[in-house]
């Protein structure tokens, strides 16, 4: 099974010194908002208590341990990790005279979703909140950009701990329509997300986990690792290489990150793994401890390919520093046509797939970082579902697609869309 | 179609015919027959129509039988940028269908082994792994003959070394390429191109499909020096501007001194490069295509000019591919679809390949008068809401 994603009721934001006025509350009747954190209790009173009045949480700064990745306390008690120091999500704009920034280059994406997808399988079963602010610089409207913020978290099941820009501040503050239309913009999607929570209580499904114990000389290959993955969509499930017994059920392959070599125990399950039909890839450093039959070809440059029982043992033959390069090395070991989804003119477009425990249903949670809408994004289907419903921020109503036949496979053909768009799968 | 039909639905050819300075190398250059079919459909009736193609340019058995067959692909740009929902295969890729009859017929005809070889753009990537990122299943391929293979062959692929490919008559911008030694252990080399139009060389048929031979690792941005990179880490932008050489020990170009401008470069590469690495079996996939720009990009558009053009010799087939465009395939720079380019066409004639000179190829085939597709006019934006596809 995946990771178990919480649903945790608090839907936190930071509320701002400059805002002294209780009169404020009514930005938040009737909201998503339900929790507000203060820089200090006791300096904001009168707002504390009017808060309180009307049933919101309200939580110091300093009590809630919010912490960088780094110096998280991943073991203490709490209900929430709160999470600081992160980036904010957009699409970074290519460096003068880059010459990757070429026609076909990818584009470079800021996401949180790695920091996510990590905090979970170190603190499982606890919220996790977000903490990162907007630049000053940043030259994406306001709403779309807000939105792509919230997008980003909610997606890979975390929260943002909501916080506006000094402009926003004073604007929502005073009324300014501008504002105002982004404050909107905040809410519509703090409800969407809300509204479709439990789409985070199904496990993040991915053909590859991911095993490591992302720290000390394996931090960098480790974070990064998942942090280019996403660029590349691939779907992974994190593994902590400190968990003696992690489940690999549903994965048809695992990449053992670190440079040192696993326990007996854990490599006694890997092996098994591969014996059993799984693949098994490994760097080269710990490549000879892990055996397996005479190599044959393998289509990968770098990699042999050593039959293992009814899988195989991948084992590299050079030394990979470079993630992304590792990333699209274990994609195609594993075989791309082991994604459950083709996604076209999504360079821009981060994917989050969950499967529901039954397996009856699905939910690819798409999250656009490009200021312009998505006008013609495409979704082959490895599998084929019943039904297809897609789930736009601001939308009433979802609405019902009917897949195309491409080149013999089903595809969806999703009609324009901004930020963020959820396609719910039903078999 | 005959040949005199074709040069008046061209409008052009006659006009540019005798007006360019003789060929070079012409005088020994070989002719050889095109075929040229209308086909209205990727399928059961490209099928047929390129077997029919086949047979019409002599039959692909005495070219192919106990041979071991290289077929060079047209995979240009990502395998997930689409030209709004329209496949890879409908405009700017070789489409799946004709590739997999281009494997299936030699198959029948006694191939003893094909492999469709690319090398997609600033990567290592298997070519089946590419190529599953844009839909496709592999299993198309090789389920359509025995002993079909891949090969990415924009590094060293499963090769030991490079291949030295000396370019006859000392080349006009290199003296010889290192290649894939795929491209050496093959017994017939054929190149499947897309009727498109090119930002740089004016047209992309099955001439400019060859750049793509070269592998990144020698001729990339990244590559060392000294010796090539081990993976490929950057796109041919050096064959375009010639702001570096090849890694060592690939020979430098020719004369470092000549422009620096992908107008007139890219056009010689190509020429050097199939007057290398000889093609003899040259296919353009004009079923559905793209005209604009050859990749996904601002002004693609896609287009249907349900044509497909086959024969066993590159310049002849480009000839007859131009002209069908709605070009003059005697056009030179300056001239569409030549404005600011050389001529691809020329270069190679001048290399002595074949000739462009239309009135000295046998086309075979379709006698439509009505054949040639004007891909300019079909470049022409329609207003705002229009279609994406222009017939």
């Amino acid at each position: 099974m995946g990771e178990s994603l919480i649903s945790d009721r608090l839907v936190p934001f930071r509320w701002l010194a400059a805002w002294t006025d209780p009169a404020l509350l009514r930005l938040f009747s009737n909201g998503p908002i339900n929790c507000f954190l203060f820089d200090r209790l006791a300096s904001a009173r009168g707002i504390v208590d009017a808060a309180r009045a009307k049933g919101m949480e309200t939580m110091e700064w300093a009590a809630l341990g919010a912490a960088p990745f780094d110096q998280v306390k991943w073991n203490i008690s709490a209900p929430q990790v709160a999470i600081t120091g992160l980036v904010w999500p957009q699409l970074k704009p290519p460096a003068r005279g880059d010459a990757d920034a070429g026609p076909t280059g990818a584009p470079w994406i800021d996401s949180n979703t790695w920091v996510k997808r990590l905090a979970a399988a170190r603190a499982p079963r606890r919220a996790i909140w977000l903490g990162f602010e907007r630049p000053k610089d940043d030259a994406t409207p306001a709403a779309a950009a807000y939105t792509t913020a919230i997008a980003d978290s909610a997606a890979a099941g975390a929260r943002w701990m909501v916080i506006l820009d000094d402009k926003r501040q004073e604007g929502v503050a005073t009324g300014d329509p501008e504002a105002l239309r982004t404050w909107d913009a905040i809410i519509a999607a703090l409800r969407f997300f809300q509204t479709h929570r439990s789409w985070n209580a199904w496990p993040r499904s991915g053909p590859v986990g991911v095993m490591s114990d992302f720290a000390g000389n394996n931090e960098f290959m480790g974070q990064e690792f998942l942090n280019l993955a996403a660029r590349r969509k691939l779907l992974y499930r994190v593994l902590s290489r400190s968990d003696g017994n992690p489940s690999l059920e549903g994965l048809l392959a695992v990449l053992y990150l670190d440079r040192e070599p696993p326990t007996a125990a854990l490599q006694s399950r890997l092996l098994a793994f591969a014996r059993s039909g799984g693949l098994v890839i490994v760097p080269r450093a710990v490549a000879a401890s892990f055996g397996g039959g005479r190599p044959i070809s393998c289509p990968v440059a770098g990699y042999e390919w050593r039959p293992l029982g009814q899988g195989a043992i991948a084992a590299a033959t050079l030394d990979r520093d470079d993630p992304y390069f590792l990333a699209a090395d274990v994609h195609n070991l594993i075989r791309r046509r082991s994604d459950p989804f083709t996604l076209f003119n999504a360079a821009s477009l981060w994917e989050h797939y969950s499967v529901a425990p039954d397996g009856r249903a699905a939910v690819l949670q798409l999250v656009g970082f490009a200021s312009r809408p998505y006008g013609s994004v495409s979704v082959a289907m490895a599998h084929s579902w019943r039904s297809a419903t897609l789930y736009v921020i601001g939308s009433v109503l979802p609405t019902h697609l009917q897949p195309a036949l491409v080149e013999g496979r089903l595809e969806l053909h999703l009609p324009p869309f901004s930020n963020y768009a959820a396609l719910e799968f039903h078999s | 179609m005959t040949r005199r039909s074709l040069l008046a639905g061209s409008g052009k050819a006659l006009l540019g015919a005798g007006l360019l300075p003789r060929a070079a190398h012409a005088g020994e250059a070989p002719v050889a027959p095109v075929a040229l079919a209308r086909c209205s459909s990727y399928g059961a009736e490209m099928h047929a129509t390129l077997r029919a193609m086949f047979d019409q340019i002599g039959g692909l058995g005495r070219l192919v039988k106990c041979k071991t067959v290289a077929v060079k692909i047209n995979l240009t740009g990502n395998p997930d940028e689409r030209l709004g929902y329209l496949p890879l295969g409908c405009t700017t890729w070789t489409n799946p269908d004709l590739i997999g009859a281009a494997v299936q017929l030699p198959g029948k005809a006694g191939a003893r082994r094909i492999r469709l070889l690319e090398s997609p753009w600033k990567s290592a990537e298997p070519v089946q792994e590419y190529i599953a990122a844009a839909g496709w299943d592999p299993a198309m391929f090789t389920r359509a003959a025995d002993n079909v293979e891949f090969e990415n062959t924009n590094f060293l692929g499963y090769g030991k070394k490079y291949i030295r490919f000396p370019v006859p008559h000392g080349g006009l911008l290199f003296p010889a390429f290192d290649l894939n030694h795929s491209y050496a252990d093959c017994d017939v080399f054929v190149s499947i191109g897309k009727m498109k139009v090119h930002v740089t060389a004016g047209i992309t048929l099955s001439l400019k499909n060859c750049f793509g031979i070269t592998p990144c690792t020698i001729y990339g941005d990244g590559a060392p020096m000294d010796e090539p990179s081990r993976l490929p880490l950057g796109g041919r932008s050096p064959i375009h501007v010639g702001n570096r050489q090849p890694a060592k020990p690939a020979p430098p170009e020719n004369d470092s001194s000549s422009p620096r401008e992908g107008g007139y470069r890219v056009p010689r590469c190509v020429a050097d490069l199939v007057a290398a690495r000889p093609i003899h079996l040259a296919i353009i996939d004009g079923i559905e295509a793209q005209t604009g720009c050859e990749i996904i990009g601002p002004g693609a558009r896609h287009v249907t000019p349900h044509l497909l053009v086959a024969g066993t010799n590159p310049v002849c087939v480009d000839a007859v591919g131009a002209a069908v465009m709605g070009f003059d395939p005697m056009a030179d720079r300056g001239t569409a679809p030549f404005e600011t380019c050389d001529s691809t066409l020329c270069l190679a004639e001048q290399l002595g390949v074949s000739t462009r000179d239309l009135r000295r190829i046998e086309v075979i085939g379709a006698r439509s008068a009505g054949v040639v597709f004007d891909y300019r006019k079909a470049g022409v934006p329609r207003p705002r809401g229009g279609s994406l596809s222009d017939d």
